[in-house]
């Protein structure tokens, strides 16, 4: 699946993305990010380094989601702490 | 391209997955609407290498800014306006006859975004990751930049405390450009330090 040219601008650059599900799972980090780390992006970056390590071959949008659901289980150990 | 009926095909593995995650984020109201929409459009049309060839146009037009872009990479870059996640600890390398610089991060993917956007495939990719450590030079060449055997190369490993982005020389015979149209000279690629300009 590619994504359609829309007339994104891509500068010199390239669209970072080859699929909608990883521009999803991108904002979603973003997100978690944003909302759950005051804009830190270090607690995600250490799950997707565990993740890349772990499986070194798996394509890499793979490993971002595989990072995200690890530090999401994570949200839910720190809400259940707080709850 | 039939665009006014299709049936779509049913959602991959990994689509599961990810939207999955959303409707638990979501739950947890850590996914304000719109947020991920807002996010994505920007990286995809506003944050990108544009930002970083501004940086190093100016750079090479003005050596006070120079200077100060290589003595505080972060806080030069936030003079015109680039900042935000990924860029809060920015290291500005210098191309010289001698020294050619590139950048990798050996355990992931850190790449300085408020100057460049998301890395492209191959930066992210296992052999990037760790050619570029082993055999630099080898790897360069294959990527169509050759390396002077005079020339030293120095490759810097982003990491969580430092991002790195590469100051390339300026070309010869640009005296008459103005700083747009030096900053349309330079490409992605050579604030990588995969290719020279």
């Amino acid at each position: 699946m590619t994504v359609p040219d829309l007339g994104v601008p891509r500068r010199n650059g390239e669209l970072a993305f080859d699929a909608p599900w990883q521009s999803r799972v991108f904002g979603l980090a973003a997100a978690v990010a944003e909302h759950a780390y005051a804009g830190d992006w270090e607690p995600f970056r250490r799950q997707l380094i565990t993740a890349i390590a772990a499986e070194p071959d798996r394509p890499y949008w793979e490993s971002w989601t595989a990072a995200l659901e690890a530090l999401t289980g994570m949200i839910d150990v720190v809400g259940d702490a707080h709850g | 391209m039939n665009a006014g009926h299709h049936h779509p095909a049913p959602p991959s593995p990994i689509e599961q997955r990810v939207a999955a995650l959303e409707a638990l984020l979501t739950e947890k109201g850590l996914v304000p609407d719109g947020f991920v929409e807002e996010v994505t459009r920007r990286y995809e049309t506003e944050i990108g290498p544009l930002n970083g060839a501004k940086v190093v146009a100016r750079a090479w037009v003005d050596p006070a800014y120079r200077e100060r872009l290589l003595r505080d990479g972060t806080h030069a870059i936030a003079e015109l306006g680039f900042a935000g996640a990924e860029g809060d600890h920015m290291v500005v390398v210098e191309n010289t006859p001698s020294v050619h610089n590139v950048v990798v991060c050996t355990l992931c993917s850190c790449y300085p975004w408020p100057t460049l956007g998301l890395p492209p495939a191959w930066y992210k990719d296992p052999p990037y990751r760790s050619r570029m450590v082993r055999e630099p030079r080898v790897l360069l060449r294959e990527m169509g930049c050759v390396i002077p055997e005079d020339m030293e190369v120095h490759v810097w490993d982003s990491s969580a405390e430092v991002r790195y982005l590469v100051l390339p020389e300026r070309p010869a015979g640009t005296e008459e450009l103005t700083e747009e149209e030096l900053a349309a000279l330079v490409t992605r690629d050579s604030m990588i330090g995969v290719a020279r300009l």
